[in-house]
C-alpha cells in the first residue's frame, strides 16, 4: 500500500460519504422538527433520480436536471407531509416511523407502476481522471463535491442566516418553548418538508448520474444515511454531514484490513461504538433523556 | 389446496412467534427493536448447521438456536440500555445487518451467498407431506408453549414491572429497581423466541440464504404487531394472520383486477402494504385488538 | 360495520376466489406454472420471461395444442426471493393445479422450489447457474432442466477465450452472489488447470454507489484482463471506476451484462474492445429469429436484451413437444426422458413447434434446436451450449467467433 493508495482510498471515502451526506442531512432535518427518523427518505431520493433523468433528457442541462429534481423532491416531501405525516406528528416515534415506512412503500409502488422496474441511465460521457503522483483526481468527483457543497451552503444559510431558519432551529431545540414564544409551527414544518424533499431530490439525481435510476435506487442510501445521522447526532444537520463523510472515509480505510463485505458492517459498528461512548451522537448536547 | 393452506398455516405461525417476541419487547417493555431479521437468521442457521454438519438431533438443535440467539441479544441489550427509542431503532437495524453480513462473509461456516440447500425436514425419513404436518404440529405446540409462558410472565409482578418500565422508566428507577437488567432480560427472551422461529423456518424451507434475512422481514413483523394490537398476545396472533393475508392475498388480486399488468401488480402489492401501514397508524394505532392508549411519548 | 367483521368478510371473499376459478377446470388442458421474478433482483428479466412463456403457449395452442390438450399458463411473482418462490409454487401447485413449473430464474429460487416440484412429481425448468442444482441429491429424479449453462461452463468458456486472446494475467471480479462467484470460480478452476495464475480476485457487495476501491485493488496487481461475474448495473460502475484510472486493461464480461444497454450507459469509447460472452444457437437459427420478432411485436421489448426470455420460450416449446410425443397422461419420468431426448441430437432438426408436432405425429424422432442455444442436455439435464465471443467495436457488439467446450 503506497502513500498514493492511501490518498486514493481517502478520496474514495470522501466521495461515497458525499453521496450519503445529503440524505443524512435530510434525515436529521426531519428528525429535528418532526422527531422521528424518516424511512421514506430513500424513496424520495429515488423519485429525485427519475425527475432529474426526465429533466435532463428534456433539457440537456445538468443544472436544469438538478432544479427539476429538487422541485419534484420538494413536492413529494410536501405531499408526504400533508397526506400522511401531519395527522400523526404528535404521536409516538414508532407511529411516525412506521408511517414513514408505509409512505416509502407507496412512493416505491408509484414509481414502479409509472416507470417499471428496468434501471435507466443518464447518457453522460465518462471522463478520465487526472493522475498526480499516483493519486487520482476525477472531474466528475469535483462536480459532485461542488454540487454537494453548494446545496449544503444553501441549507446552512437558510438555517443560520434567515429568520425562518432561526425559527426552525428553535423548534428543533425545544418545541414547547418555541411554541409558547409564539413561533408558528406550521410554516416551519412546511418549509422543512419542502427543503428536505428538495435535498433528497438532488441527492437522487446525483446517485442517478453516478449509478442508475430505478425505484429501488434510493433504498440503498437509507441505512447509510441513518447510520451517518445517528453518528453525528440525530437532529444535528452539521453532524449528519460530518458523520456521513467520516463513515465513508473510515469504511474505505478499513477495506484493506476487513475486506469489502465487512467494510459495510463497519458503518454500523462505528455507530455502535460512538453511541456507547457518547449516546447522543458526536455533535449533540446531552438532552433530557431516560 | 390443502397443501397451500398448510404452507400458509406454517408461515402464519412462524410470524406469530416473531410477533410474540416483538410484542414482548415493544408492546410490554417499550423497546423499539428493529433487529428481528438478524436473530431470525441466526436461529435458522444455527439449527440448520447443527443438524447438517454436527449431526445433532433436531430438538437439541432447536434449543441451541434459542440459546445462541439469546446470547447474541445480551450484548445488544448492554448497548441499547443507554439509548432512546429512536436511536434504538436504528442501532438494532444496524445490528441485524451486521449479523447478515457475517452470514454472508463467513463462508467456511455458512456457505455464504450460495446458501444451504437440503436442510433436513423433521424427520428426513418420513414423506414430505408427513414431515410438513409434523412440523406444523410442533409449531403449534411451540406457539402454545410460548403463549402460556408469556401470559404467565406478563401477568406476574415481573410483567407489571416491565410494563412500568415502558410507561415511566424514571419512576421505576426512583423505586429502586434497575430497569437495565430487565430490559436486557426481555431482549434475551425475545431473542430466544425469535431464534426458535428461525429454526422452524429453516427446516420448513429446506433452503436458507442470507438474502432472506433482510430488514423487510423486520418491517413485516412490526406490521403484524401493530395491526394486531400491542401488549395483547391475542393481538399478535391476529396481526400475524392479517399480515399473511395481505402478503398472500394480493396474489389473488390478480384475478380481480385483470387490467393491471403483472409487472405493475407487484408494485400494487407493495403499495397496498404501505397504504395499510399508513392507514393503521392514522386511524387505529393501537391495532385491532389493542386497548386505545393515547398521549404522545 | 366494525373492523373485525370487515376483515373476516374480506378474508372469506379472498379465500373463495381460487375455488371459483378451479371449478371451471376443464378437460383437455395442461396447466403450466410460470414462476417468474417480476419484482426483486430479477425484475429486468421476469416480465420478459412471462411474456415469452405466453408467446410460446400461444404458438403451441395455435398449432392445435400438444398431445390433444391446450396449454394454460398461470403466473406468479417469485419476487426473486426463495420463500416467496416457495409460497408462489405452493399456490400454483395446490390451488391452480399446474403440472409443470417453468421460468424459474435464480439459483436461490430454484433450490427452494425443487424439493416441491420433486415431491409433486413434476417437471421444473429453470435458468439458474448454481452447481448444486445438477448433482444428486437435489436433481436425483432428473425432473429439473436447466436451460442456462452452469456457471462452471461459463467459466470454462471465459478461460478458453482468455487463452485464445493471449492474456496471461487475468484478474477476477465477482458480484457477491452464487451466480457471480460461480462464474469467476469456474474460470479460476479452468485457468489454473491449464497452468495459469490469477493475479487478483475481488468479490464486491451488491447495491453500492461506487466500486472504486474494489477496482483499484484489482488494478494494483497489473492484470491484462479482468474477468467478471457481474450484472448490468454493477458492470457499468466497474467500467466507470476503471476508465477513470486510465490503466490499460481488457474486460471479459457475461453476455447478460454486456449488451447494447451497457454500451449506451458507459459510451462506446469506454466499452471499446470489451469481450461479451454468451451462449448461442446456430447463426441465424430460425427459432431465434422468429421468436425475437414476435417478442418485439407483442411486447415492444428486445429479446436480444433478455436472454432468459428466450430460454423461457424454449422451455415451453420443449415441454409441448414432449407432451405431443408421450401424451399428457404420461408420468413425469417418461416426459422428462422424452424432453431430454428432444433436446439432444439424433433426430430431424426442427425450429418451430408446428414442424416438430407434425414429425412426432408421423412417428419420427425430433431434435429441437432451441432459440436460446442448442440444448444438448447432459446427464444432469443441464444444457451444454456453444458460446460466442463478441467484441465491442465502435459502439456495437460484433460476434467474432464461437467457442465449443
Amino acid at each position: 500500500m503506497t502513500f498514493a493508495d492511501i490518498v486514493n482510498l481517502t478520496l474514495n471515502g470522501l466521495i461515497s460519504g458525499m453521496l450519503v451526506a445529503l440524505p443524512a442531512l435530510a434525515v436529521s432535518l426531519v428528525y429535528g422538527l418532526a422527531r422521528f427518523p424518516n424511512a421514506a427518505t430513500g424513496d424520495v431520493v429515488s423519485t429525485g433520480g427519475y425527475a432529474g433523468l426526465f429533466a435532463y433528457t428534456a433539457s440537456g442541462s445538468l443544472l436544469a436536471a438538478g432544479a427539476g429534481a429538487a422541485a419534484i423532491g420538494a413536492l413529494v416531501g410536501l405531499a408526504s407531509y400533508y397526506l400522511a405525516f401531519r395527522a400523526i406528528l404528535r404521536r409516538s416515534v414508532i407511529t411516525s416511523l412506521l408511517t414513514s415506512i408505509g409512505v416509502g412503500f407507496v412512493i416505491r409502488a408509484l414509481l414502479g407502476v409509472m416507470f417499471g422496474h428496468q434501471p435507466r441511465t443518464f447518457d453522460m460521457p465518462i471522463t478520465r481522471a487526472a493522475r498526480w503522483h499516483g493519486v487520482m483526481l476525477n472531474p466528475t468527483d469535483g462536480q459532485l463535491v461542488l454540487v454537494t457543497l453548494a446545496v449544503l451552503a444553501i441549507v446552512f444559510t437558510l438555517l443560520y442566516g434567515t429568520s425562518m431558519g432561526r425559527k426552525m432551529r428553535a423548534l428543533a431545540d425545544d418545541a414547547d418553548l418555541a411554541r409558547v414564544s409564539g413561533i408558528g409551527v406550521e410554516r416551519s414544518m412546511v418549509t422543512m418538508w419542502a427543503l428536505t424533499g428538495a435535498v433528497c431530490g438532488i441527492a437522487g439525481m446525483m446517485v442517478g448520474v453516478r449509478t442508475v435510476v430505478s425505484p429501488d435506487a434510493g433504498w440503498d442510501t437509507l441505512l447509510p444515511a441513518f447510520a451517518a445521522a445517528v453518528v453525528g447526532g440525530l437532529g444535528n444537520p452539521l453532524g449528519a454531514v460530518v458523520g456521513a463523510i467520516l463513515l465513508g472515509v473510515l469504511q474505505e480505510w478499513s477495506t484493506p484490513l476487513v475486506g469489502f463485505v465487512y467494510k459495510i458492517a463497519l458503518a454500523y459498528v462505528v455507530m455502535l461504538v460512538v453511541l456507547l461512548i457518547r449516546p447522543q451522537g458526536l455533535f449533540n448536547r446531552v438532552q433530557g433523556v431516560r | 389446496m390443502l397443501d397451500y393452506a398448510l404452507t400458509l398455516a406454517v408461515v402464519t405461525l412462524i410470524y406469530v412467534l416473531l410477533a410474540f417476541a416483538l410484542d414482548l419487547q415493544y408492546g410490554f417493555t417499550g423497546m423499539i427493536n428493529f433487529g428481528v431479521a438478524g436473530f431470525f437468521g441466526a436461529g435458522a442457521y444455527t439449527s440448520a448447521l447443527l443438524t447438517m454438519r454436527a449431526g445433532w438431533p433436531a430438538p437439541f438443535a432447536f434449543a441451541a438456536a434459542m440459546v445462541v440467539c439469546g446470547a447474541i441479544a445480551w450484548p445488544l441489550g448492554k448497548i441499547a440500555l443507554r439509548l432512546r427509542d429512536d436511536y434504538l431503532a436504528i442501532v438494532t437495524l444496524g445490528f441485524s445487518e451486521i449479523i447478515r453480513l457475517v452470514l454472508v462473509q463467513e463462508q467456511w461456516l455458512t456457505n455464504g451467498v450460495q446458501g444451504i440447500p437440503g436442510v433436513p425436514r423433521l424427520w428426513p425419513t418420513w414423506t414430505t407431506a408427513h414431515s410438513e404436518l409434523f412440523l406444523l404440529g410442533m409449531l403449534c405446540v411451540a406457539n402454545v408453549a410460548v403463549v402460556l409462558f408469556l401470559r404467565h410472565l406478563t401477568h406476574s409482578p415481573y410483567g407489571r414491572l416491565i410494563q412500568a418500565i415502558r410507561d415511566d422508566e424514571v419512576a421505576v428507577k426512583a423505586l429502586g429497581k434497575n430497569p437495565a437488567r430487565f430490559k436486557t432480560q426481555v431482549l434475551v427472551i425475545g431473542g430466544a423466541i425469535t431464534g426458535l422461529a428461525g429454526a422452524f423456518f429453516a427446516h420448513y424451507m429446506t433452503y436458507i440464504v442470507p438474502d432472506q434475512f433482510v430488514p423487510l422481514i423486520t418491517f413485516y413483523v412490526w406490521m403484524a404487531v401493530i395491526m394486531g394490537g400491542v401488549a395483547r398476545l391475542s393481538g399478535s396472533v391476529a396481526g400475524a394472520a392479517l399480515l399473511v393475508l395481505f402478503l398472500e392475498g394480493s396474489r389473488f388480486l390478480r384475478g380481480v383486477l385483470p387490467w393491471v399488468s403483472d409487472d405493475a401488480m407487484a408494485s400494487v402489492q407493495i403499495g397496498a402494504v404501505g397504504l395499510v401501514l399508513i392507514l393503521f397508524m392514522r386511524w387505529r394505532p393501537e391495532g385491532l385488538f389493542g386497548r386505545a392508549r393515547e398521549g404522545s411519548r | 360495520m366494525d373492523r373485525r367483521k370487515f376483515v373476516t368478510l374480506t378474508s372469506a371473499a379472498l379465500g373463495l376466489a381460487p375455488w371459483a376459478r378451479s371449478s371451471w377446470a376443464q378437460q383437455g388442458v395442461f396447466r403450466i406454472g410460470s414462476l417468474n421474478p417480476i419484482t426483486g433482483a430479477g425484475s429486468p428479466y421476469g416480465t420478459g420471461m412471462l411474456k415469452a412463456i405466453q408467446i410460446g403457449s400461444a404458438e403451441v395452442n395455435d398449432a392445435g395444442g400438444a398431445g390433444g390438450v391446450k396449454l394454460e399458463v398461470y403466473a406468479e411473482d417469485s419476487q426473486t426471493s426463495p420463500q416467496a418462490a416457495v409460497l408462489g409454487a405452493k399456490k400454483l401447485i395446490g390451488v391452480n393445479q399446474v403440472r409443470a413449473m417453468l421460468g424459474v430464474w435464480s439459483s436461490g429460487e430454484s433450490l427452494a422450489v425443487i424439493p416441491l416440484t420433486n415431491d409433486a412429481g413434476m417437471i421444473l425448468m429453470n435458468t439458474a447457474g448454481a452447481p448444486a442444482l445438477s448433482a444428486p441429491p437435489v436433481n436425483a429424479k432428473l425432473l429439473s432442466f436447466r436451460l442456462q449453462a452452469t456457471n462452471d461452463r461459463f467459466g470454462r468458456a471465459f478461460a478458453q477465450i482468455a487463452k485464445r486472446e493471449g492474456f496471461k494475467r487475468p484478474a477476477l471480479m465477482a458480484f457477491n452472489n452464487a451466480s457471480g462467484i460461480g462464474n469467476t470460480e469456474g474460470f479460476r478452476k479452468a485457468w489454473e488447470a491449464q497452468g495459469g495464475q490469477i493475479v487478483a480476485s475481488v468479490v464486491y457487495e451488491p447495491n453500492r454507489p461506487t466500486y472504486r476501491s474494489e477496482v483499484q485493488q484489482v488494478l494494483r496487481a497489473n492484470p491484462d484482463v479482468i474477468v467478471t461475474g457481474s450484472y448490468l448495473t454493477d458492470t457499468e460502475l466497474l467500467l466507470r471506476a476503471w476508465y477513470e484510472t486510465g490503466q490499460q486493461v481488457r474486460w471479459i464480461v457475461p453476455g447478460w451484462a454486456a449488451g447494447p444497454d451497457l454500451i449506451k450507459a458507459v459510451g462506446s469509447q469506454v466499452a471499446e474492445g470489451m469481450i461479451s460472452v454468451e451462449s448461442i444457437s446456430d447463426e441465424g437459427a430460425p427459432s431465434y429469429e422468429s421468436f425475437v420478432s414476435r417478442f418485439l411485436q407483442q411486447t415492444g421489448m428486445r429479446a436480444q436484451d433478455n436472454v432468459y426470455a428466450t430460454m423461457a420460450y424454449d422451455e415451453v416449446i420443449l415441454l409441448a413437444l414432449g407432451l405431443q410425443a408421450v401424451g399428457p397422461n404420461a408420468t413425469s419420468a417418461v416426459l422428462a426422458a422424452k424432453i431430454h431426448e428432444l433436446g439432444n441430437p439424433g433426430g430431424t432438426e426442427v425450429y418451430r413447434y408446428a414442424d416438430g408436432k407434425k414429425l412426432l405425429a408421423a412417428g419420427k424422432k425430433v431434435t429441437y434446436v432451441g432459440a436460446s442455444s442448442r440444448l444438448n442436455f447432459d446427464q444432469y439435464n443441464d444444457v451444454t451450449p456453444d458460446f460466442a465471443a463478441s467484441f465491442a467495436q465502435s459502439g456495437q457488439f460484433v460476434r467474432k467467433y464461437v467457442v465449443k467446450l
